[in-house]
């Protein structure tokens, strides 16, 4: 070990296999210089090894660092945040590389990696990309082993292998750590990783919104029910309600995200369920009406969707109940009443004059309804992805033009025809339906279930939703959007490679749900392990715990299988084969307790003879085991060995007992 | 100051009690992190807060790896010392200002140890790996600074293997002791005089010497070269030597009490004759005070005299 020791040529080529490893999975957010950098930067650090360049002089250094940092800052936009950090991060990891030349550069490389990994995670933390990481973390581990080995140890391959099986040790123990080391809530916040291009529901919808939503076949949430899975018909999944109409689209309303709760009563049995939805960007939750949740964080708002305080930017796990034949406001006129009559000024004159018209024909709320609903299932209404355009009265030519849209057009049209009989009414957004995975018995709802209806108000029944696309195409609600739209050929028609388009090949189809069942597993108890989860799944296995009791159980169980390993490792029933040389061991120590000490290149025969001499009380049964020993060693009777133990134990009888031995320099 | 090392070292001769071969076993063997096992620990520390304030499970998840990793590593950083033999081998003695060797025996009971460093902290420890079932022999130097018997006392033995994020190390007594010779002093003439002469000068012949030819004899391994019988070897009679012996009488006497100067510096002028008239093949004596070796030539002699004047005045510690 000199001064400076340099880097074993073992180590070096880990370190560049677990820099390609490591900053594989960051290329999806990293500008693609940092390819060049990579690939400028380890050729130059070979050439060094190779001894053909020199290490950079420090001003290079300074000049390659401060070029890094303005990359960073002009493909990012900036020096902070996640996303910026990030690419610092790896760029101070691929610079260190050239400038590495003693062990502890070297180290200081390998925790820059593993912080790396650790980021990764941030961006991407699917089961994956989680046992992918496995392969940068064996890779880092392989460096750090190289760099302990003597330069003499050229194989890569046994260096790496030793690395594995110190992984696959330490997994149990990761795996207690990891189900009882206590989760803390954030200390204090940090930067997340900004918006993915996060695509859903957004907080207003014009008429062509969700028809690019049916588009898309990336995953919104799923859902486990406690019990059985409701029918298709059932599953209305509130996101938000749209109650401003300004002649063109349909938003939010600022009155209904006031968390104000609602009035609402009860009816018939409540179903349970938990959701885990993907980041969408937005503050609501999706649930059945009317919803509670088991969470602080999420509150019901005055027109009954769930809102938190932040938006979803990863993915939320959640519990909620939902009582499907609840009445909701049913005992006096809500203030909304006055928001769900709104319509704008101008515009859609042949509507307003149809819906007077239709009113004065039917004079309760509830017939006015049937007859819209009437119409629409009638008349030669078309349900499609793709509607035609429409001019700038866009319910007018929806109604009596076109007569083909998608959801949003019928509800867009049906609230409003509503609003302008005066009946009070708006437009609920979010999704309908869902895919049943068989194999986890869950429900899958993607983007393309996302889907528009209408509720209304009537007094004594309270908000009564109905939903007008069913009248034209039942197969929607009942069936799914595929079969709504199987004339068309336009289902995931942008997504050739999505594996839902082979859902009629039966085993790719298995193969499919049985995947998405494995990452709904991951998401729900790897990815969602936080506080509350840990506390109750605790609670379920062990009863009420307490942080004392937890902390106790949690050393115990890795001391406990610390031990296990250590006994696998040591294998101590393994150590001394010799039978013979550990009982002339105990004889020794048992002599030596009583003065007798074995002189260094003394024999077995002399010995005795001398301890013999020193203890002429046990004479006998100290000559008798030295030459029952000295039989079986020379003359290779191994198979006595019990004769030798009885004669080491008759000595032991004739001694008087005497603790262990004085130190005394032999 | 003084009492912390010597409780230590007490504490030590009772733990790992001096012997030419030591297997390490669990009360030999101590285990700490090192520097670098604590920046580990700071790392896993900042992982673990990147978890707890991103509320990520796979960070979590890998910090947990790496910290059970770091308790995996206790016991192979363990292992990688425990059951192995440790032997004394030889030394080779040296003068003054040279390096001793001292030679260490490392043998593996069962399996391979990689990274095993032995050795003295002052020194520098050298790193060998032992292969499984097999042993290696390591020399190491030590620089020599007074004669006698140099003692290097305990030996380090230690190894970071894997991770490098803990030592275990040991600290073995293998009585490990080599003799070094004093420094030698080149002086004009051999000190002394001649032998005290007995009365019938050059009769008394005395072993090998280079006085007086006695004829031939076989060839033994260490004879000199330049003594060959050449001509008797290409008759085909084998290696034949030119047999002399030296005559008692005519052997310069090398005198500690002819010298002046201090005791060191006398020994180290003896020094220089005894190695300068061994390589001349001339017998001689070595008077020390209370004292006489010799007069003799040859190798056991040399070193006889070398030891006798290395150890002068000193005890003879050490050789039980």
């Amino acid at each position: 070990m000199s001064a400076k020791p340099g880097i074993p040529r073992n180590s070096l080529i880990w370190l560049l296999v677990a820099q390609v490893l490591v900053i594989l999975p960051h290329l999806t957010h990293l500008p693609l210089w940092i390819i060049g950098l990579w690939l400028g930067c380890a050729s130059w650090r070979i050439q060094i090894f190779r001894m053909r360049a020199r290490y950079p002089r420090s001003w290079l250094k300074a000049l390659l660092m401060i070029g890094a940092g303005f990359g960073v800052y002009f493909s990012r936009g900036s020096l902070v945040g996640l996303e910026a950090g990030v690419v610092l991060l790896i760029a101070a990891f691929i610079l260190k590389l050239v400038e590495m030349s003693t062990r502890r550069d070297a180290l200081v490389l390998i925790f820059l990696g593993f912080f790396a990994v650790v980021t990764s995670y941030l961006f991407e933390d699917s089961l994956v990309a989680g046992l992918y990481s496995l392969l940068p973390v064996t890779a880092l581990l392989a460096a750090m082993i190289g760099l302990q080995q003597s330069s003499l140890v050229t194989r890569p391959w046994p260096t790496v292998r030793l690395a594995g099986s110190l992984l696959l040790q330490a997994i149990p123990l990761m795996l207690v750590l990891f189900l009882f080391f206590p989760r803390l809530p954030p200390l204090w916040s940090l930067p997340q990783a900004g918006d993915r291009g996060t695509t859903g529901l957004a907080d207003h919808m014009a008429p062509g919104d969700i028809a690019r939503l049916g588009r898309s076949a990336e995953l919104a949430f799923r859902v486990t029910f406690d019990g059985d899975i409701p029918p298709r018909d059932q599953l209305y999944w509130r996101a938000v309600t749209f109650e401003r109409f300004d002649g063109r689209r349909w938003s939010q309303s600022y009155a209904s995200q006031l968390p104000q709760a609602p009035e609402w009563q009860a009816a018939g049995e409540p179903l349970s369920y938990s959701i885990v939805m993907q980041p969408s960007g937005q503050p609501w939750l999706f649930a059945l009406d009317v919803p509670q949740v088991a969470s602080a964080e999420a509150q019901l708002m005055e027109d009954f969707h769930l809102q938190r305080r932040q938006p979803v930017n990863k993915p939320l796990m959640y519990q909620a109940s939902s009582w499907l034949d609840a009445r909701r406001e049913a005992t006096s006129a809500p203030a909304s009443l006055g928001r769900a009559l709104q319509l704008p000024e101008q515009g859609n004159p042949r509507t307003r004059a149809w819906a007077t018209e239709l009113r004065r024909s039917a004079q309760e709320p509830q017939a006015m309804v049937d007859a819209l609903l009437k119409h629409f299932n009638r008349q030669p209404y078309h349900y499609t992805l793709e509607p035609p355009p429409v001019g700038s009265d866009i319910v007018d030519d929806f109604l009596f033009e076109t007569r083909s849209g998608f959801c949003a057009h019928f509800a867009g049209a049906m609230t409003f025809v509503l609003r302008a009989a005066g009946i009070p009414a708006r437009v609920v957004a979010g999704y309908q339906g869902g895919e049943v995975n068989p194999a986890g018995n869950y429900l899958s709802v993607r983007q393309f279930d996302a889907h528009a209806w209408v509720e209304y108000w009537v007094a004594e029944r309270g908000w009564v939703s109905v939903d007008p696309t069913f009248q034209v195409a039942p197969e929607r609600v009942e069936q799914g959007l595929e079969q709504a739209l199987a004339r068309e050929q336009s289902f995931l028609a942008d997504e050739p490679m999505s594996l839902l388009r082979y859902r009629d090949i039966g085993w790719m189809n298995a193969l499919r749900l049985r995947w998405d069942s494995l990452n709904y597993g991951w998401q729900r108890w790897v990815l969602n392990y936080q506080d509350e989860q840990q506390s109750q799944m605790l609670q379920r296995w062990f009863g009420k715990l307490d942080g004392q009791t937890l902390g106790l159980g949690l050393v115990a169980l890795l001391g406990v299988l610390t031990g296990v390993l250590a006994l696998l490792l040591f294998k101590p029933w393994r150590r001394e084969t010799d039978v013979q040389q550990r009982l002339f061991r105990r004889f020794e120590r048992l002599l030596a307790r009583h003065g007798a000490r074995r002189h260094k290149g003394e024999g077995a025969r002399s010995f005795a003879q001398r301890a013999a001499v020193m203890l002429p009380e046990q004479a006998p049964a100290i000559l008798a085991f030295v030459s029952l020993y000295e039989a079986q060693r020379y003359a290779e009777q191994t198979d006595a060995t019990d004769d030798l133990s009885r004669a080491l134990n008759q000595l032991r009888r004739a001694l008087p007992w005497r603790p262990a031995a004085p130190a005394q320099r032999g | 100051m003084r009492l912390l090392p010597r409780f230590r070292d007490r504490w030590l001769l009772r733990r790992i009690p001096p012997a030419s071969s030591v297997r390490l076993n669990q009360r030999r063997i101590f285990i700490m992190p090192t520097a670098v096992g604590l920046a580990f620990l700071v790392a896993l520390l900042l992982m673990l807060l990147t978890a707890i304030n991103y509320q990520n499970s796979l960070a979590y998840g890998l910090t947990f790896l790496l910290g059970s990793l770091y308790l995996v590593t206790i016991l192979h950083t363990w292992r990688n010392l425990a059951g192995l033999v440790l032997q004394a081998g030889g030394t080779t003695a040296a003068f003054v200002g040279e390096q001793a060797l001292l030679r260490v025996r490392l043998e593996s009971p069962g399996r391979a140890y990689q990274a095993v460093a032995l050795g003295w902290p002052a020194s520098g420890l050298r790193l060998v790996d032992v292969p499984a079932g097999g042993a290696v022999e390591v020399e190491l130097s030590l620089p020599t600074q007074r004669r006698g018997w140099l003692r290097p006392g305990r030996v380090r033995v230690e190894s970071r293997f894997p991770l490098g994020l803990l030592v275990a190390w040991s600290w073995i007594d293998l009585e490990l002791a080599a003799l070094v010779y004093p420094q030698p002093s080149i002086a004009e003439r051999p000190p002394g005089g001649k032998v005290p002469e007995t009365e019938d000068e050059g009769t008394l012949t005395h072993g090998a010497g280079v006085d007086d030819y006695q004829g031939l004899r076989a060839w033994q391994p260490g004879d000199p070269r330049r003594r060959l019988h050449w001509k008797a070897y290409s008759r085909g009679q084998g290696l034949l030597v030119k047999d002399f012996a030296s005559l008692l009488g005519n052997d310069p006497l090398l005198d500690f009490d002819a010298l002046d100067g201090d005791t060191e510096q006398r020994l180290s002028r003896l020094c220089h004759w005894v190695v300068d008239l061994s390589d001349k093949q001339q017998p001689f004596a070595l008077r020390l005070p209370g004292e006489l070796v010799g007069p003799d030539g040859g190798q056991a002699h040399r070193d006889a005299c070398l030891r006798a004047l290395a150890l002068h005045g000193l005890s003879e510690e050490g050789v039980k």
